[in-house]
């Protein structure tokens, strides 16, 4: 009988220190997740300068966002930065992680090499590229080489200023043309494909840390009896990498695709939205919006564009997941 | 049989050829992402009309060490300088891993070792607040700071960034991998929770703690939004809202603006070459969650 007791106040005293122990994390999450998610539905529903007590104003913001210009053009924009940055980030971090798996003299120290110049922060690739980007700078300086070396001419552009997309420039290469006015037709322009560039540079070393660890876990009684049967080494990678990579593969592209649909910093820090709002996003809005760098503060207007913006975010992972499982189920 | 010899030599030939030209790829990726760098560092001993001018050059004409000590002192007003950027980044980066670790690895031992009601409502939660898009919270926290008038201070960074799903997540799985008997015997001598969690868990965790620090210490050294939304006062600016400013303010002098760059990715640089491994193994887990 004592004895139960004492097994019941165990259980307790177990209880109670395990919820001591999670009380920072259950507290912070108390306030800056579910809180603030509250609070942020909220905001949405109201106009509210932060000055002033908000005022009701129902679904008002939500609408505005969907009728506002400007926020389409930036979703438009994300859409093209998203699709072509995550599909050319794994291809780069796959290419880069095939060829470091394979047993060679120096390997880990190329692992290292290749990874370090993700640790900078997007600060410090800005500024750095900027510079590169400038009409006298190094890019140009490289596209006039390569030019020269195929008996051509290189025209030095003003890349963080050049506002000519992608489906334009095709145009005029066959005498047509897209006006301006016309922006959903023009696909990225050439200052947000430079950017596209840089983005690449910095997030495919760290998905390439990632594929190598996938990598390492595959068996390798796998390529030894693919060997066996004689299967050429592009097969087994077509037929057993690929495969087995296919869960990581997957977490690089939905990750990928949340950091693409947030991109904030080198909108921020290299274009602010220019030229001709060809580099315009949307996390880049609300941020404007809520400290009312274009105008009044707009809170409410930026929190129901961020909602907005989860709710595409969430949906996008959710079909990648479910289209990616699928396929998976095969194997 | 001579063919046979002829056959073998072609294998190692080719053989050679191809690591040959696995290295040459590999120096060639290598070219590409330090290329930038090492252009930038090359750039910060120019003087601004060489940095600007066409052609550019890859090697200063004279190198100008001075241009550091110049960016150093530089002071812009209401205690802007290089050093206190420093120092504000320093902080901000140390206090919030180290608060990271101790409260990570509280509420991973918890889930890795205690019994408690709700315990898998709470852990299923955790991981699914990990996919919610952190731009939902945004507006929300910055007004709560503004609110409570915590905007220029340290503490609007380091609360909300004291202790992460994440870091949980990873110390969870790491403490589940070391042996239970070590604590079992512990407990027949009647430690309390809190002398395993110090005394056996924490020793035999080193290595996860260490990467979890330095994945934090980086995170927040790195940190651009919200340190350029929650400290707007000169003298609370982090290195890397400093370099923004600093580069609109001195457009004309971008050899400056490049050792201000230098100063912000240093430190990260050297702590990742002194720990790479620990680096290598956090940004791994964070694959291997998939």
């Amino acid at each position: 009988m004592k004895k139960q007791s004492s097994l019941s106040e165990m259980k307790k005293r177990e209880e109670i220190a395990a919820y001591v122990f999670l009380s920072p994390y259950l507290l912070a999450t108390l306030v800056f997740t579910i809180g603030m998610l509250l609070f942020a539905l909220y905001i949405s529903l109201h106009d509210w300068n932060l000055f002033q007590s908000p005022e009701f104003a129902g679904v008002k913001n939500y609408i505005k966002a969907f009728r506002s210009e400007d926020f389409r053009r930036g979703f438009l924009n994300i859409a093209w930065y998203t699709l072509i940055v995550v599909f050319t980030q794994t291809f780069v971090a796959v290419f880069m992680a095939v060829i470091l798996f394979k047993p060679i003299p120096g390997k880990q120290f190329f692992r290292t090499f290749f990874y370090a110049p993700s640790v900078t922060s997007s600060v410090v690739i800005s500024m750095i590229f900027i510079w590169l980007y400038l009409k006298t700078g190094y890019i140009n300086l490289l596209f006039g080489k390569v030019a020269e070396i195929f008996g051509g001419e290189w025209q030095n552009v003003e890349w963080l200023n050049k506002p000519d997309g992608l489906f334009q420039l095709l145009a005029r290469g066959v005498g047509g043309d897209i006006e301006y006015g016309k922006w959903y037709l023009h696909g990225p322009s050439v200052t947000w494909m430079a950017i596209m560039v840089q983005a690449v540079y910095t997030t495919s070393p760290t998905f390439m840390i990632m594929f190598l660890a996938a990598l390492v876990n595959i068996p390798s009684s796998l390529y030894e009896s693919a060997s066996i049967d004689g299967a050429s080494s592009w097969k087994q990678f077509w037929k057993i990498t690929m495969p087995m990579l296919r869960p990581i593969t997957l977490l690089v592209v939905v990750l990928g695709t949340m950091g693409c649909i947030q991109m904030f910093d080198y909108v921020k820090l290299m274009t602010a939205g220019g030229p001709l709002g060809t580099t315009l996003v949307p996390v880049y809005q609300i941020y404007t919006e809520t400290l009312g760098i274009n105008g009044p503060i707009r809170a409410g207007y930026g929190a129901a564009m961020a909602f907005i913006l989860a709710v595409v975010i969430f949906a996008l992972t959710y079909i990648q997941r479910k289209f990616i499982e699928e396929k998976t189920e095969q194997y | 049989m001579e063919t046979r010899i002829l056959l073998r030599n072609t294998i190692r030939i080719s053989g050679k050829f191809k690591i040959g030209l696995r290295y040459l790829v590999l120096l060639g990726i290598s070219v590409v992402l330090f290329a930038p760098f090492v252009l930038s560092f090359l750039g910060t001993l120019k003087t601004n009309a060489e940095i600007i001018a066409w052609p550019p050059k890859i090697f200063p004409e004279n190198w100008l060490w001075n241009n550091w000590a110049d960016t150093w002192n530089t002071d812009l007003g209401r205690g802007g300088t290089f050093p206190r950027w420093l120092f504000n980044t320093s902080f901000l980066a140390i206090v919030t891993a180290t608060l990271q670790v101790l409260f990570c690895a509280m509420g991973g031992y918890a889930f890795a070792r205690l019994k408690f009601k709700g315990k898998n409502i709470i852990f299923t939660f955790m991981l699914s607040s990990m996919m919610l898009p952190g731009i939902v919270t945004l507006v929300p926290k910055y007004v709560f700071m503004a609110k409570i008038h915590l905007i220029n201070t340290y503490w609007a960074l380091i609360l909300p960034g004291s202790v992460e799903a994440f870091g949980i997540f990873l110390l969870t799985q790491y403490f589940k991998s070391i042996p239970g008997e070590l604590e079992e015997a512990c407990k027949i001598d009647g430690a309390s929770y809190l002398d395993i969690f110090r005394n056996v868990i924490i020793p035999l965790s080193k290595p996860a703690l260490l990467t979890l620090f330095i994945l934090k210490f980086q995170a927040m050294w790195n940190n651009f939004m919200e340190a350029l939304l929650y400290l707007s006062k000169v003298s609370m600016w982090t290195l890397n809202v400093a370099l923004m400013t600093f580069q609109q303010q001195y457009v004309s002098q971008r050899n400056l603006v490049l050792v201000g760059v230098m100063f912000n990715a240093f430190p990260v640089l050297i702590l990742f070459f002194l720990f790479s491994k620990y680096y290598m193994e956090g940004v791994s887990f964070s694959g291997l969650k998939g």
